[in-house]
């Protein structure tokens, strides 16, 4: 809950959320326009998306002078802030949409006991596509020319967001991959040990630093930093790093060789070593060293080569030789690293995470299994404690535990609901524990699971947002029990103003097969319109909802504003109405009554001279069917009729029979009855208007009964 | 995949390219130079809540690994955002065209552009008081840039532009006739299309209303539909080529009034098997892609290859007679297109989630 604190400066209006947590509040200031204080009334409410709207209400007495109040909106960001532009985070919501169906699709295709065996390459093949949404690319496809001497390459900028989801992928959706997880963990410290940086000391800001210092050193070699800066990335196992460096040991220069031979020898043999380091790993990215060993026997036996070789350099009689003292120690050092001395491992690496790779590297590249990982976890914590707590960190020591809540706590807590909603894909393909807690229903949660919940908080995040609304639909359809009520819901909170956003709803639900949600929508789309005056719109929305109760309401309203125009030029604005009425009585209901009065204006103006034609015949037709018709206005009666006199008064013969001229005269009864109810409209005819009809068809009807 | 298939000689490249920003309409600018070409667009910034119409550089992928890129040359904010987009070469001098575009609050904007110098000005604006009353929903500018019409609920407007602009509404239905979209098909007369798949046909030497109404005899169920864009071939100025609703296709020969010619949708007749998609047809125009170099040999009475794009994300190549081309499928809706005229391989469309996808058919086909 927000709240206002007003200091003594008028100012200094803002807004400071209180929360639970220890953090320091943050404020936000109001920008707002000439208000003085005192004010009478402030009221928040929730605007669009996770803004706030603050009505801020000035007292009377300065309100007399001054406006009376004005409406500010607040954005409320989360504290991380920025990490993910409102603009990335749509492009990610977006992007993620079809992988996401996708995978619910196959899953609801498949046997759910079926599943089990190649499951995991379905949810591999959705991970891959989620991670490279998460690349905040901006990398052009221009080949600089590398600079040599620059260690680290930075193509991307990393985000905690995708060094989480990477984590995920490692440990649950990755079966492929499960016998090498420390290399794939050495590989994920790699990408974003910068992201630790913001907090302690690391190694990749050590480099950083190194790096900056490099291209004002003259002595490289002579520098200590030189050798530590190794020493750290070798514990880390950034191999290309380190070798890099040691190539440009100053032994190496031209003019040196010849009195440095012996150093040289050895930089390059411990080069040597670092390259050809065993890895326990299918394959490795180009740019990267060591040799790559799938099989642990074969792993195994390179790994004892390995080291016998390292332990016989170590033993060499060349470092007698070598007088270089920096170089020495530093060599000497590293490979004390690479035989997996503890102490030193624990002095190069600044935080658990560093010292445990280290440990997988150079002490212990057997370990397999969550529980001994853990177990190597927690020693490395107990010898690194954590001094700052990195949500990174508390994911991982999550996943080691095996602890899915822990896992749920940290992604909600860290991460905005997009995260958790896409994680769980993974979470459940991982055990078939976190399965079954995650897709059990729950009571306590009104009887859905917890996968289901988190959808529906992330598609109720979508839907506050105008540019994302239209994509929550495919969230709440994969929600069993709460999903079809909610997406109504969210179908009829769209404003019903916009064109654009109903013809996307009416879509929406004919995917969802919802016709009555669409068939509601038309009609309070068709209403609104009506309202508004755009009554052929709202005739065509009416009609398209086959709302005949509607569309016989609106047609009393629609005869009113017909009148006489119908017989004079402006009939031609009717036109199009009448068009889009069409000829199906079935959808016009009342209103095609426009239809045959149209039709009977057009034939009755086609009439001339005295002779019989086909359109003196199509009038009377029409004319017959407009008095038939129980939808012809009352009031239209009369006019229509004396409209018709020449039809009546037909020099040539009788153009209506017996039957036709006495349901007319009927007609001209009940007129004359309704005449005498107060309630009667007096239509615009002449006075003799009714005589003359009257008239006319008593002469008519004596004509046809003597035609008979 | 069998290795032995050969991969098509020249394929279609495809670029999609996000913009972080909704984009309202877009078209290809006339070409200045071989190197440059340059994209209209007309955006909605939904975080800032700003609308405004841009213009981008256009730059061609250097090789078949690289990307194209578009980069932002100029800005302007408008007071409202676009519902439409037309552009008029200026015939003295092609890199300074004419830009027309219609708002949501009813005004309409005039720019001109000078493609060399990367400006953009507004020329002058019709504001929306007792003019257009809500939003317009369609407008077209003349040929030769010296009329623009304009169609909303229940009226029909006029700007000429020249010296001094002068506005007059052509026609008024008191909101019984709504307008969804509007082309020119001569100097004097225009089309409009609306509610039910009507379509109004207009000339300006018979004031008073339209001259011909087409409402076709749409047989099938009880739903009806609504046209969203028309085109007109200059070559067939009687041809009205209609899209909308539930995947509609047709076009209309105003010879033959009563009797559209259906090329795709719901209600061609043969089910489902012939129709192409079942929501609505946002934007049509003629491809003259194919048959550019012969135009002359098609049969008059065949109606010229159209490209449509859809709000199932569908943009597709229809010939009467034949099975269409899918050019594009795509997750999200694609709200507009626009073909390059003096290129027409080249394809530029917005992605309903805020990006433009850019399609260069290959130049050298010949039929």
């Amino acid at each position: 809950m927000p709240g206002v604190t007003s200091s003594s400066s008028d100012s200094a209006l803002s807004i400071v959320p209180h929360s639970s947590d220890s953090q320091s509040p943050r404020v936000y200031p109001l920008r707002h326009h000439g208000l003085t204080p005192p004010l009478a009334r402030v009221s928040i409410s929730w605007a669009r998306g996770n803004t706030l709207r603050v009505s801020l209400i000035q007292s009377e007495a300065v309100s007399k002078q001054q406006t009376g109040g004005e409406v500010v909106e607040v954005k409320l960001t989360n504290m991380e802030g920025g990490e993910v532009t409102d603009g990335q985070w749509r492009r990610i919501a977006y992007g993620s949409v079809t992988p996401f169906a996708l995978l619910q699709s196959r899953k609801n295709s498949m046997d759910s006991s079926h599943r089990s065996k190649d499951w995991w390459e379905h949810v591999m093949e959705y991970s891959r596509e989620i991670n490279s949404l998460l690349a905040n690319s901006k990398s052009s496809g221009n080949v600089v020319i590398e600079d040599p001497k620059a260690l680290l390459k930075k193509e991307e900028e990393p985000t905690s967001l995708k060094a989480a989801w990477e984590l995920m992928e490692i440990f649950y959706a990755d079966k492929q991959s499960e016998t090498c997880i420390p290399e794939r963990l050495l590989d994920w410290l790699a990408d974003y040990d910068c992201l630790f940086s913001g907090t302690q000391p690391t190694v990749h800001a050590k480099l950083v630093d190194f790096q900056k210092q490099l291209v004002t050193l003259q002595v490289i070699e002579n520098d200590p930093k030189y050798w530590e800066a190794m020493s750290s990335a070798l514990a880390v196992g950034w191999l290309d790093i380190v070798v890099k460096l040691l190539h440009l040991h100053g032994s190496y220069q031209f003019d040196q060789l010849g009195n440095r031979e012996t150093e040289n020898g050895l930089v390059e043999a411990v080069a040597v070593l670092i390259s050809q380091m065993p890895r326990m790993r299918p394959d490795l990215p180009s740019g990267k060293l060591g040799e790559c060993y799938q099989t642990k026997p074969e792993f195994m036996k390179a790994w004892e080569k390995w080291r016998s070789q390292i332990t016989k350099l170590d033993c060499s009689s060349f470092w007698l030789q070598c007088d270089h003292h920096q170089t020495r120690e530093g060599l000497k050092n590293m490979l004390q690293i690479m035989l997996g001395n503890t102490s030193i491992l624990s002095h190069v690496t600044y935080h658990w995470i560093e010292l445990y790779i280290s440990h997988f590297l150079y002490i212990r590249p057997f370990t397999v299994g969550l529980e001994n990982m853990c177990n190597l976890a927690q020693k490395c914590m107990h010898l690194k404690p954590i001094s700052n707590h990195h949500k990174l960190m508390g994911l991982i020591i999550g996943i080691l535990e095996e602890n899915i809540e822990v896992v749920l706590a940290e992604c909600s807590r860290s991460f905005d609901p997009w995260m958790i909603t896409h994680a769980i894909e993974l979470l459940t393909a991982g055990s078939t524990q976190a399965e079954i807690l995650l897709l059990e229903e729950q009571s306590k949660l009104g009887g859905i699971s917890i996968e289901e919940l988190q959808r529906l908080v992330y598609a109720q995040v979508l839907s506050s947002y105008a540019m994302t609304w239209n994509i929550a639909p495919i969230y709440l359809t994969s929600c069993m029990k709460q999903g079809m009520g909610l997406l109504e819901n969210l179908l009829y909170r769209q404003p019903v103003q916009n064109h654009q956003v109903l013809l996307k709803s009416i879509e929406i639900c004919r995917l969802n097969e919802l016709g009555i949600v669409s068939s509601n929508m038309m009609k309070i789309y068709g209403v609104h319109k009506w309202k508004h005056g755009q009554k052929g719109s709202a005739v065509f929305w009416l009609q398209q909802a086959q709302d005949e109760v509607r569309l016989n309401r609106i047609a009393k309203q629609l005869f009113d504003f017909v009148g006489k125009s119908v017989s004079d030029e402006s009939f031609k604005q009717w036109e199009g109405l009448i068009e889009l009425l069409g000829t199906e009585s079935s959808t016009a209901g009342s209103l095609k009554f426009l239809n045959i009065y149209r039709d009977f204006k057009r034939s009755l103006l086609q009439v001339h001279g005295e002779t019989t034609t086909d359109a003196a015949g199509k009038a009377v037709e029409s004319l017959v069917s407009l008095m038939k018709n129980p939808s012809t206005p009352q009031r239209f009666w009369l006019p229509v009729l004396y409209d018709s006199l020449k039809l009546l008064n037909w020099q040539e013969r009788p153009l209506l029979n017996v039957a036709q001229t006495h349901l007319l005269l009927n007609k001209l009864q009940e007129l004359s009855i309704a005449k005498l109810k107060p309630d009667f409209i007096n239509a615009d005819s002449p006075p003799e208007a009714l005589n003359s009809v009257r008239l006319a068809l008593a002469t008519n009807l004596g004509r046809a009964i003597l035609e008979e | 995949m069998a290795l032995s298939t050969f991969p098509p000689p020249n394929p279609i490249q495809i670029h999609r390219l996000p913009q972080f920003t909704y984009i309202d309409a877009l078209r290809w600018l006339p070409q200045v130079s071989a190197f440059s070409r340059h994209i209209l667009l007309a955006t909605y910034d939904s975080d800032t809540s700003t609308p405004s119409i841009q213009i981008l550089t256009f730059t061609p992928a250097q090789n078949a690994k690289s990307t194209p890129s578009l980069t932002h040359q100029i800005s302007l904010s408008t007071p409202s955002r676009i519902t439409s987009l037309k552009i008029a070469p200026s015939p003295l001098n092609p890199s300074k065209p004419l830009i027309a575009a219609s708002t949501f609050s009813g005004s309409l904007l005039f720019y001109s552009a000078d493609l060399i110098d990367g400006s953009l000005n507004l020329e002058f604006s019709v504001p929306e008081k007792g003019f257009h009353w809500g939003a317009v929903s369609g407008i077209d500018l003349s040929d030769n840039g010296s009329e623009c019409v304009s169609v909303e609920n229940g009226r029909v407007n006029l700007v000429s532009l020249g010296e001094k602009w002068n506005a007059r509404t052509v026609f008024d239905s008191n909101g019984l006739v709504s307008y969804s979209t509007v082309r020119w098909a001569s100097p004097v007369e225009f089309v409009t299309g609306g509610l039910g798949f009507g379509m109004h046909w207009w000339d300006q030497r018979k004031p008073g209303g339209p001259v011909v109404l087409f409402k076709g005899n749409w047989s099938r169920g009880t739903t009806s539909g609504i046209v969203h864009s028309v085109d007109i071939h200059r070559s067939r100025k009687h041809t009205c080529l209609a899209g909308g609703s539930s995947g509609t296709v047709f076009a209309w020969d105003i010879r033959w009034q009563q009797q559209p010619i259906i090329l795709s949708g719901a209600w061609a007749g043969g089910g489902p098997a012939n129709s192409l998609s079942e929501s609505e047809v946002w934007e049509v125009q003629y491809d003259s892609y194919r048959h550019s170099s012969n135009t002359g040999n098609v049969s008059s009475s065949k109606i010229l290859p159209a490209m449509i794009c859809t709000e199932d994300g569908i943009l597709a190549v229809v010939e009467q007679g034949e099975e269409p081309v899918e050019l594009l499928a795509e997750p999200c809706a694609i709200n507009s297109f626009d073909i390059d005229k003096e290129n027409p391989s080249d394809v530029i469309c917005s992605l309903e989630w805020e990006s433009i996808a850019i399609l260069m058919r290959p130049q050298d086909r010949r039929q």
